[in-house]
């Protein structure tokens, strides 16, 4: 048996009791000056051990928790997320900490087993390494991300010549630095159909690819860019992100999950991107569009943004409880989506990994906390505040084009005691609006609502920790708008391009997109995101333009084959040595079946509709029923499908859409056999599937070679080989001559769906062709972008 | 321990982490999961292989079904002091009310079994197993209404966005079954027509990759979502697209070095497995007909909660790792006197013959059966009382659960509640603690089963839960 030492003190003491005090009278330590970037690497041990790269990382993860910024967890007065606290204990060159990490006694050693945060063998050896080099802490040692980008030299590569754009010299450069070579441009069919789906959820029609191929200009490329910038496809595809992370859905989210009406804002959105509103006006409107000095009924619509959060409506709900939710649900979808920083921690407790106590959460939190809202919802209908949309929406009259003030909250209380209140019908949309008082706000303990610390009342304010606040802009959300896009702050811009960066190449510079705070990952090119970020804001953040600068990249438009080296040496392709390879979108995927097969609804906007779903889809669970619609509403935009947060569609579930219930900005895309299930069986599927068949077997003269050569452009957008053409062919035959033999089984397969079968074509033969062209609406290139 | 045990267990851990350190480039695909490794789990010895959990949503009265309270009937009517009922977490729907007079149970109760634990009346199949039942008459929560309370159960969070428990369990321990899932999801309808909505969430995988969530087996349509070829298609042509599929994708595979098209071939090999399995699983046929009787009538209507029940046996003969029912219609606010039996009625005589069954088959010991609902119900009537009605609002200071196998002592009833059956006083079990159980007994530290998201490591258990020793 092992000996138990029990210390009379508390256990895992880093520090003797002596130089307890002097830490704890350290504990506010000033923030500095110069400062080296840390940067993500894969290289299993670097050469010189890098405080930001290297350190903080590891400290964070294994000693924060107990000896971070959180000054309720904090042990023995020790905190490793302060220089200067940290110095001062002296235990970092002492001997002490390399003790701690190195005993093999268990009541010394760091970090204690109970904590269950164990600290690698490998990330050991770096501490250990850093403190034989003499625990180098430079004195400026903020978080990177809480910096303001400079704007960076470009940097001068080897291989200039490959530079298209400045992206290029970044990439280049670090590229020669790993040892990898760059791949060379994707061959125009693909590179047409990559940038297509990027910046329109679409593949391209053969008539572009065709027209694409034969335009031998040198610019024929970003001429082609320029057109799909143009179309309004854009719009709704770049939308379809925001959606995402704006939680956007059709209803309430909560128990019955009632029905609201936001499709407006939705309209509003798919316009204001494809008209590029400049990226600052387009926050400042959907964060405070009803505060604005010249504030008119869009800008008023944009704020619905901030109500696109649940609602319970749940009978019994106490209402201060569900404000509070909504409240904080609104700081935390603006930390995620403009900051990249995971504000929700500091609701219960100072933040454990960044510089954020809970006192700045709810000082956050006080911007939003005045607006005339109810803490339950009305059974079914839109909560206040809400205004109502004219019938000749979106084409409005410029006296319809007036502010408008909403109608004030009225409560009134259902059943013995249920306060509810009044519900907004089908022609009205959610928007911001403050009461005449805001709210008292206070540091809730614990994050209950219950629970104020009245000692102190809060008021509006930012983290100082994120930059200044200019005294000339209001203290209220529209100074909050001004603050997170002004030029020198030092998230926004960074957070908003690695998300558009992610959107193209399926990973960020920043790989954790939702969190630049301490535990994210530190960026594969920071000088590239810092020269993107300030671009950005001098283009008078032209969001449109961005896109362009990427995409028209050699970067972005290298093939996407991984040599074996670099599938070896970088996985990920982190380091850019080759084109993005991505699976769609549940979205693009779907959308991109109903193109192929012609069935696509070119409209653009308007309510949700509600295709093909399930038997008993909602009845089964709930107290809904589903009532699918028909025609053209079948064949929509997946954007345009009702989403019922409660049961989402499941099509889209199942190739990893967000659930819409919390603000998401990445979604893994793990691959499951319900996906090869929705692609085979499932209805909307089968029938694009016969759709494509019959466009395909149009021309009566053409060869089964050239009807099958055809189907396999329109989805894939190359010609096939010749052995995949023999494959095709074969199976093609096969099933014919199956289908000869049981015509009913073919009539079977042509009646899936509601669009009529076209009655001038052998039943047998098109039934062959359906199959066909459903295996190919299955390959793991029709739902790709290579 | 027995030395064979241990040996398991460290078998199951290298199952576990092989699985998500070295096979998920390969099984899973591209993304996030290659850097976000889960911390090893230190194992405990597996009592239970798997779980079937009989979530009975709605909120069942405690105190009309196990938590005999004989001395509320001479205080019939009278005022439940707020000194036991303090005014403060009563749901709006009932705090306006003018009165809160005691309701005492209708129902009779008895003792039942060696164990001489109390039933009420309602419940006359489960008293006939109840020897092998664990009953748990202390569990309480903080979550007042249905939806926070069903997801804080679910999910050890009132607020949506985390991982249901059985995403949980597939994530640290998969699947013993390659071709099922390793987490399903059933639901059925029950009589009394107070039916609380459920959410797919309560299956959900959270933040977690999306291969963990539950697979709703349905009672409409496909038992699962698009698991049938389209009319007219036989499984011969099935048969020869996926091989034309698999000779296409695996060209490709080559030509881009992408491991993620290896993973599409594996999936779509895996769906067509599932199109074998299913049919079979689903298939009554080779059920004698006395295991359907003991079932019930609705043994064989697809949907019913008795035919959720026997497939649920099914799946774990296939070794299903978490399967997962929900039967609605408990939420008995009008008239708890016809509702609760019209549940029972619904329930007990399949629940029962569950237990039973997996006993007579060898099961129960490694199979661990949980049953309840998000919380109870108030000992004070809602609306009006009479001799024969009363209703019963929401009430999570405490209500009943109860386990049976998997490595839970049978016969016992744990924890006291107070005289009005409206606070714990003996052995609070809160439903962090339950969740730390059920995972103990599979064999996981609920501290250890971790998952980093947003930067910080996630567990089911939030930052609470003790495993509930004296049961097991």
């Amino acid at each position: 048996m092992n000996k138990i030492r029990r210390p009379a003190m508390k256990r895992h003491h880093f520090i003797s009791p002596k130089r307890l005090s002097a830490a704890l009278s350290s504990c506010s330590a000033a923030i500095v000056v110069a400062w080296s970037i840390g940067c993500w690497t894969n290289n299993a041990q670097a050469a010189k051990v890098d405080f930001a790269r290297d350190i903080r990382p590891i400290l964070s993860d294994a000693c924060y928790h107990c000896h971070g910024p959180d000054q309720h967890a904090r042990e023995a007065g020790l905190r490793l997320d302060d220089r200067q606290a940290a110095l001062e204990s002296g235990l970092l060159t002492s001997g002490e900490m390399l003790e701690r990490l190195t005993s093999a006694d268990s009541d010394l050693r760091m970090p204690p087993p109970e904590s269950k945060r164990p600290l690698s063998d490998h990330n050991r050896e770096l501490l250990k390494q850093w403190i034989a080099e003499g625990a180098n802490w430079p004195s400026d040692d903020r978080h990177w991300a809480f910096i303001p980008p400079a704007r960076p030299e470009l940097p001068n590569a080897g291989r200039g010549e490959r530079a298209s754009n400045p992206i290029d010299r970044f990439v280049l450069a670090r590229l020669e630095q790993e040892g990898l070579d760059p791949s060379p441009e994707a061959d125009k069919a693909t590179l047409l159909r990559r940038v297509s789906f990027d910046l329109t959820g679409l593949p391209p029609t053969l008539d572009e690819l065709d027209l694409f191929l034969a335009d031998d200009a040198p610019d024929a490329y970003e001429q082609a860019v320029d057109r799909l910038l143009q179309s309004p496809r854009y719009g709704e595809h770049m939308a379809v992100d925001w959606l995402e992370a704006s939680r956007f859905a059709d209803t309430d989210g909560y128990q019955n999950d009632r029905l609201r009406y936001m499709w407006v804002w939705r309209d509003w959105l798919i316009q204001a991107i494809n008209d590029n509103l400049p990226f600052d006006q387009f926050v400042v409107q959907q964060m405070a569009g009803d505060l604005l000095p010249e504030r008119n009924f869009m800008t008023q619509v944009a704020t619905g943004f901030n109500r696109n959060h649940r609602i319970n409506s749940e009978g019994g709900s106490i209402p201060d409880e569900w404000i509070v939710e909504y409240v904080a649900d609104r700081v935390e979808t603006m930390g995620t989506m403009f900051l990249g920083l995971t504000l929700t921690c500091s609701r219960c407790h100072d933040h454990k990994y960044d510089p954020i106590s809970q006192n700045d959460f709810y000082s956050l939190f006080a911007f939003f906390n005045g607006i005339d809202e109810a803490g339950l919802g009305p059974n079914n209908g839109n909560s206040p505040p809400f205004v109502p949309v004219p019938k000749s929406w979106p084409n409005l009259s410029p006296s319809e084009l007036q502010f408008v003030e909403p109608e004030a909250m009225k409560i009134r209380v259902t059943q013995t005691s249920v306060p509810r209140p009044q519900a907004g019908d089908t022609d009205t949309v959610m928007v911001l609006h403050e009461r005449a008082e805001p709210r008292e706000t206070y540091r809730l303990i614990r994050g209950q609502y219950d629970q104020p610390d009245k000692s102190q009342r809060l008021l509006p304010a930012t983290p100082a920790v994120l930059g200044g606040w200019n005294q000339r802009w209001p203290n209220n959300r529209l100074g909050l708008a001004k603050w997170l896009v002004d030029p020198a702050h030092p998230l926004t811009a960074r957070v908003t391009v690695n998300r558009i960066w992610q959107h193209h190449f399926g990973m960020g510079l920043v790989k954790t997109s939702e969190n630049f705070g301490v535990q994210g990952e530190l960026p594969s090119h920071p000088q590239l995101l810092d020269w993107l970020a300030s671009e950005f804001i001098r283009s008078g953040w032209d969001v449109k333009a961005l896109h362009r600068l990427i995409v028209t990249s050699s970067t972005y438009r290298q093939q996407s084959i991984a040599s074996s080296a670099a599938r070896q040496q970088d996985p990920e392709n982190r380091f850019l040595s080759h084109g993005p390879r991505k699976r769609l979108s549940p979205f693009a995927i779907r959308d991109s079946v109903l193109f192929a097969s012609g069935l696509l609804s070119g409209k653009i906007g308007g309510p949700s509709v509600k295709p093909y779903m399930p038997p008993a889809i909602w009845s089964s669970i709930s107290n809904a029923k589903y009532q699918k619609d028909s025609g053209e509403k079948l064949y929509r935009r997946s954007m345009y499908t009702y989403w019922r947060r409660t049961v989402p569609p499941p099509t889209m579930m199942a190739f990893n859409a967000a659930a819409r219930e919390t603000c998401i900005v990445r979604s893994d895309l793990t691959t499951t056999p319900l996906q090869a299930l929705t692609l085979m069986n499932n209805i909307t599927f089968v029938e694009a599937a016969r759709h494509l068949a019959e466009r395909v077997i149009g021309q009566q003269s053409t060869s089964p070679e050239q009807r099958l050569t055809a189907a396999f452009r329109i989805v894939i957008g190359r010609v096939p080989s010749s052995k995949e053409l023999s494959i095709l062919l074969a199976d093609l035959q096969q099933y014919q001559k199956e289908f000869v033999g049981n015509p009913k089984s073919a009539a079977r397969l042509l009646s899936v769906g509601e669009s009529p079968v076209r009655d001038d074509l052998q039943p047998s033969e098109l039934a062959a062709y359906t199959l066909v062209a459903n295996t190919i609406l299955n390959l793991d290139e029709a739902i790709t972008a290579n | 321990m027995d030395p064979l045990e241990v040996f398991k267990s460290r078998q199951t851990r290298r199952a576990f982490l092989t699985r998500n350190t070295l096979s998920l480039g390969s099984i899973a695909m591209g993304t996030l999961l290659g850097a976000e490794q889960p911390t090893p789990i230190s194992q405990l010895a597996p009592k239970a292989k798997r779980v079937i959990y009989l979530f009975q949503s709605g909120g069942p009265s405690q105190m009309d079904l196990f938590d005999y309270k004989p001395g509320l009937a001479k205080r019939f009517g009278q005022e439940v002091p707020t000194s036991v009922y303090p005014a403060e977490r009563k749901t709006t729907m009932t705090s306006g009310q003018a009165s809160f007079p005691v309701a005492p149970s209708i129902f009779k109760f008895s003792q039942h079994g060696q164990s001489g634990i109390w039933l009420s009346e309602t419940l006359p199949h489960l008293a006939k197993v109840i020897d092998d039942v664990c009953v748990i008459k202390s569990m309480h929560t903080e979550a007042i209404n249905h939806d926070p309370a069903a997801t804080l159960f679910q999910t050890g969070s009132v607020i949506p966005g985390r991982p249901s428990m059985g995403a949980w369990v597939n994530y640290g321990l998969g699947s013993e079954n390659a071709n099922l899932p390793a987490f399903v999801a059933m639901t059925s309808n029950g009589t009394a027509k107070t039916g609380q909505p459920l959410y797919d969430r309560l299956w959900g995988a959270g933040f977690l990759p999306g291969r963990f969530q539950g697979v709703k087996f349905r009672g409409q349509g496909d038992p699962i979502l698009d698991l049938y070829n389209p009319a007219g298609v036989t499984r011969s042509q099935r048969r020869r697209m996926l091989d034309s599929l698999e000779t296409l994708n695996q060209d490709r595979a080559d030509t881009f070095n992408d491991p993620t098209i290896d993973t599409r071939i594996a999936q779509y090999e895996l769906a067509y497995r599932m199109q074998m399995s299913v049919p079979e699983l689903i298939d009554l046929a080779d059920e004698p007909q006395a295991v359907l009787d003991q079932y019930g009538p609705q043994a064989t209507q697809v949907g019913k909660y008795a035919y959720n029940c026997l497939l649920a046996r099914r799946l774990a003969e296939r070794g299903v790792r978490f399967i997962q029912l929900y039967h609605r219609g408990w939420d008995a606010h009008n008239n708890a006197p016809k509702q609760v039996p019209a549940q029972c009625r619904d329930t007990d005589q399949p629940t029962a013959a569950l237990l039973s069954d997996l006993k007579q088959r060898g099961m129960l010991d490694e199979t661990l059966v949980v049953w309840g609902g998000e919380f109870g119900r108030t000992v004070y009537c809602q609306g009006k009382l009479t001799d024969k009605v009363y209703g019963r609002d929401h009430h999570p200071n405490c209500f009943t659960y109860w386990m049976a196998g998997g490595g839970i002592r049978g016969g016992i009833s744990y924890g006291e509640t107070d005289e009005y059956s409206v606070n714990v006083v003996e052995n609070p079990v809160h439903v962090h603690d339950l969740q730390a159980t059920i995972l103990a007994q599979l064999g996981i530290d609920h501290e250890q089963l971790t998952y980093r998201y947003q930067g910080r490591y996630f567990r089911l258990t939030d930052v609470h839960g003790n495993v509930i020793h004296d049961i097991l």
